[in-house]
């Protein structure tokens, strides 16, 4: 139960940070309206629930294109006019600032709007309830777990077997060469945008099978996302999967086994294990854990 | 109509000692303080979380701090009352500690990302202060969580309007802000944080350590900023920690500070005041706004798209703010010219 739930919160942490890692290798902005992106997702699950009568798994392809598309139009009409002016990276950090404060809003207007029209809770839910059951072990464990490996999968197949992906991992090396070589980067980022949105979509419409949901759980999760991305060295893919699972995991069983010894209260206090290991990490290894062990492991062979 | 100009009288000068210490931060030293609202978080729990619990010690009292604080309350705001002297003395004590525990919280917090870029930087601080915030919001034993703890009143002494008492006490505190940045922003200090803004490599090439400078502009900034908290909660006679959001305390700040124009402390002026401005007139007539674009959801949700929505009006057609920043002409340079 206890390692089902891990497993399940991992996996959502590792799709929320490979989409975070995706923009960053390709825009180089760390994009902090993720969060709220994903819980903008949570959202649309909920209204196709409410209002449509679609079931949250039923609903995933259509919260995929969604915020995909939404992800797109972040890029357009915000990120790709400022790049085009020489806006530094601060500037950007700020436009996703205020790209997550619109969607904030925008997340608290539909969740008031629908407790009006539906009279039904939605400033705070859970779809527990909605979920199935094989074996005892609870459908949102296979889900996700599904979605994952379905996306590794599909993603190395993009990246290492297609022309395409071989465009976009030249532009996440070198941007600078790869334009110069003919690679059309801003179609590479184009995609990325809507690729990174469409999973936080996902992962936003699986999160309230495991936790509830209100309109500001975006601004908290963020902590989990940076902090997965920046132990995985937040410019390596293979990194952010591999932070997402250590982080997912050290935070649901580090604060369990504190909670045994000091009480339940522990568990409210979750987001500090992340922010202990985003800061140890960054006092370590800033280059990430691959890179960090990579050397490491050199340092004994030479 | 008093009433609304007395807060904004009031909110201006807050909001503008949070933002002349952004400005420090950001627009001097190019720290992109994601995490702006910690310190102002601290300098409000400083008066409610350490000096309420300093005289909770000196008068014995017994039981949690929300019990204890609500009692202190009680005898401290009889004795403010016959003793104005004592008040005032509490007063400072609060200004003051606020100011010292700021300073430390705004190293400690910079200290992890310090000698990273700002991307990094940026990222660490917003992590630690949402985390702060949330440990705060729910540990009742720290700072009352959401229940929130007293503050005693430092002005019981005086039968009047104490809103304007405040506002005097936040508009003379922002103007001794104001000349120690203008003072500091003209400094051989203030000059090399500059440097560090336009070219890191530079400062480094002439010896400097960044990680030292980063440091101190954090400090100071830091410091400054939870002297606005301590006021606040001073204002308001209880500490809640759940007024200090990301918003309200980090995506105001920077909104006013890009709107009037990062890097000089006019234009942090004129920013504040017009979004200070906007915000009040926005809580005085949001029945009406409900009303007449008769929308389904509460004014605050409004709010938010539409400061996120001029931030980005702001980056896209006035990058540099409303006034821009002139450049620094020393004295000597100015007497040798002329």
């Amino acid at each position: 139960m206890l390692l089902e739930g891990t497993l399940v919160y991992s996996n959502l942490i590792a799709l929320l940070s490979l989409g975070l890692t995706l923009t960053y290798i390709t825009t180089s902005v760390p994009n902090f309206a993720h969060g709220s992106l994903a819980v903008f997702g949570s959202y649309l699950a909920l209204i196709f629930l409410y209002l449509f009568n679609i079931h949250p798994y039923i609903a995933l392809p259509m919260v995929f294109l969604i915020c995909g598309l939404v992800g797109v139009l972040c890029y357009l009409l915000i990120l790709r006019p400022l790049i085009k002016r020489g806006a530094s990276v601060v500037i950007l950090m700020i436009a996703t600032l205020a790209l997550d404060l619109m969607l904030l809003g925008f997340i608290g207007a539909i969740s008031d709007a629908i407790e009006k029209t539906t009279s039904k809770s939605a400033k705070k839910f859970i779809f527990t309830i909605y979920d199935f059951e094989i074996f005892g072990i609870s459908g949102i464990f296979f889900v996700s777990t599904a979605i994952m490996l379905a996306t590794l999968f599909l993603l190395w197949l993009l990246l290492f077997k297609t022309k395409f992906g071989i465009a976009l991992r030249a532009s996440m090396e070198n941007p600078n060469l790869a334009e110069v070589m003919g690679v059309d980067v801003e179609k590479t980022r184009l995609f990325s945008w809507f690729l990174s949105s469409a999973l936080a979509g996902l992962a936003g419409t699986l999160l309230p099978f495991k936790q509830e949901i209100v309109p500001l759980t975006g601004g908290l999760i963020i902590v989990s996302i940076f902090s997965a991305s920046i132990v995985g060295g937040l410019a390596s893919v293979l990194g952010a999967i591999f932070g997402g699972y250590l982080i997912g995991i050290s935070e649901s069983l580090v604060t369990y086994w504190l909670s045994m010894f000091i009480g339940p209260e522990v568990l409210l206090y979750s987001k500090v294990i992340p922010l202990t290991a985003l800061i140890i990490a960054l006092l370590l290894m800033p280059q990430g854990i691959v890179e960090g062990l990579r050397k490491w492991i050199k340092s004994f062979s030479t | 109509m008093d009433q609304i100009l007395l807060n904004i009288a009031f909110w201006f000068g807050i909001y503008a000692i949070v933002s002349i210490s952004l400005n420090i931060e950001y627009g001097l030293a190019g720290i992109p303080n994601f995490g702006k609202a910690l310190a102002v978080l601290f300098g409000a729990f400083t008066v409610g979380g350490i000096v309420n619990r300093f005289f909770i010690a000196i008068y014995g009292i017994q039981g949690e701090i929300i019990d204890s604080s609500a009692e202190l309350k009680t005898i401290l705001n009889q004795r403010i009352a016959e003793d104005p002297a004592f008040g005032i003395f509490l007063l400072l004590l609060c200004l003051s500690l606020s100011a010292i525990v700021g300073a430390v919280v705004g190293a400690l917090a910079i200290l992890p990302s310090a000698r990273l870029s700002r991307d990094y930087l940026a990222i660490t601080l917003l992590a630690i202060s949402e985390v702060s915030f949330m440990v705060f919001n729910y540990n009742t034993s720290l700072g009352g969580g959401y229940y929130g703890i007293s503050v005693p009143d430092v002005f019981a002494f005086y039968g009047g309007n104490r809103q304007l008492l405040f506002t005097i006490l936040s508009l003379s505190v922002l103007a001794l802000v104001y000349i120690i940045a203008e003072r500091l922003s003209n400094s051989p200090f203030g000059r090399l944080l500059r440097a560090m803004r336009e070219d890191e490599e530079v400062v480094k090439a002439f010896g400097r350590n960044l990680m030292v400078l980063r440091i101190k502009a954090s400090a100071i900034a830091s410091s400054i900023a939870a002297i606005s908290g301590a006021l606040f909660s001073l204002f308001t006679a209880n500490f809640i920690a759940s007024n200090f959001t990301r918003v309200e305390w980090t995506f105001y700040p920077f909104l006013i500070l890009l709107l009037g124009g990062a890097g000089n402390n006019k234009g942090v002026l004129l920013g504040t005041l017009v979004l200070v401005t906007t915000k009040q007139l926005l809580m005085v007539y949001k029945h009406e706004i409900v009303e007449l674009l008769m929308i389904p959801f509460e004014t605050v949700w409004l709010e938010y798209i539409a400061f996120g929505f001029l931030m980005l009006l702001v980056l896209f057609y006035k990058p540099e703010g409303l006034i821009k920043e002139k450049p620094v002409i020393i004295k000597r340079v100015r007497d040798e010219k002329g």
